[in-house]
């Protein structure tokens, strides 16, 4: 899949972690203009330095604005403007992954089978994918706990994955 | 424009409102009022945050009751050393982002 659609919570924390320019030149960002303005208005802009960061990068098409169209489906649970146009947005445009840093909209994205990820997973694929260092992907991965304020238990997780990966490739390399 | 209204207070607490309202020389009713809103304010945030930690409400959902954005929304769940109402079981079931 080389699409994927964010939310407010994934765009920030991707900023936060340093990786949102990383994920743009991997992949085809897309964005509802409600998330945009949840993150980037001008007001916000001024305010923020990693919100000018998300503005700049939707200035110059490395985020793309879309809107999901009129067609409405139930969900099964209430959720604001951005996130619930967001989950619109993937089933609508398709190959897509959802990316948020949400309880509410996993459980939505769940209900809707629409492929989600959350940012910690996204910096282990990066790594995996040899896109970034081990040394960046662990510094993001403590920024996402100390500053993005995920769980000890999923910053663990994520550690241990990382390790598992470095490990693997390490014995990849050691074989003829 | 306010309005009155009428509440049942212990008389142990209003005799301690009366002595601060006395020695510090404020005017009780404005004081009152302050600590109302102050206390109202607060519970209400406390309240959404319980929700939040429970699943029940989503970050924008707080955002929006509270007006705030969801920057500021991050910086006060640092403050109140919340996490994120991200679940490990949500970690294990997500995609790669090589599809």
């Amino acid at each position: 899949m080389e699409r994927i659609i964010a939310d407010s919570s994934a765009l920030i924390l991707l900023s936060k972690c340093s990786l949102l320019e990383v994920i743009c030149d991997l992949f085809e960002v897309v964005v509802p203009t409600s998330v945009a303005n949840e993150v980037a208005s001008d007001d916000l802009v001024s305010k923020y330095p990693d919100a000018a960061l998300i503005a700049n990068l939707i200035s110059k098409e490395l985020i793309r604005t879309q809107n999901p169209g009129t067609a409405r489906f139930q969900l099964p649970l209430s959720l604001h403007r951005g996130e619930e146009d967001g989950l619109r947005l993937a089933l609508e445009l398709g190959n897509a992954i959802f990316a948020t840093d949400n309880g509410k909209a996993i459980r939505a994205a769940k209900f809707l089978n629409i492929p989600f990820i959350i940012t910690p997973k996204m910096v282990v694929d990066l790594f995996r994918l040899e896109r970034i260092t081990f040394v960046n992907a662990r510094q993001s991965i403590e920024k996402l706990g100390k500053i993005g304020r995920y769980s000890p238990e999923i910053i663990a997780e994520s550690v241990l994955s990382l390790m598992e990966v470095k490990n693997g490739k390490a014995h990849n390399h050691k074989d003829p | 424009m306010a309005k009155p209204t009428t509440i049942r207070i212990p008389e142990d607490l209003l005799k301690e409102i009366d002595k601060l309202v006395q020695e510090l020389q404020l005017d009780r009713s404005t004081y009152l009022r302050e600590v109302l809103m102050k206390g109202f304010s607060l519970d209400k945030q406390d309240r959404l945050f319980k929700g939040y930690a429970a699943g029940e409400l989503s970050m924008l959902e707080v955002c929006q009751k509270l007006s705030w954005s969801p920057w500021e929304f991050l910086s006060e769940l640092k403050a109140r050393n919340l996490h994120l109402n991200v679940e490990l079981e949500d970690w294990l079931d997500a995609a790669d982002l090589t599809g």
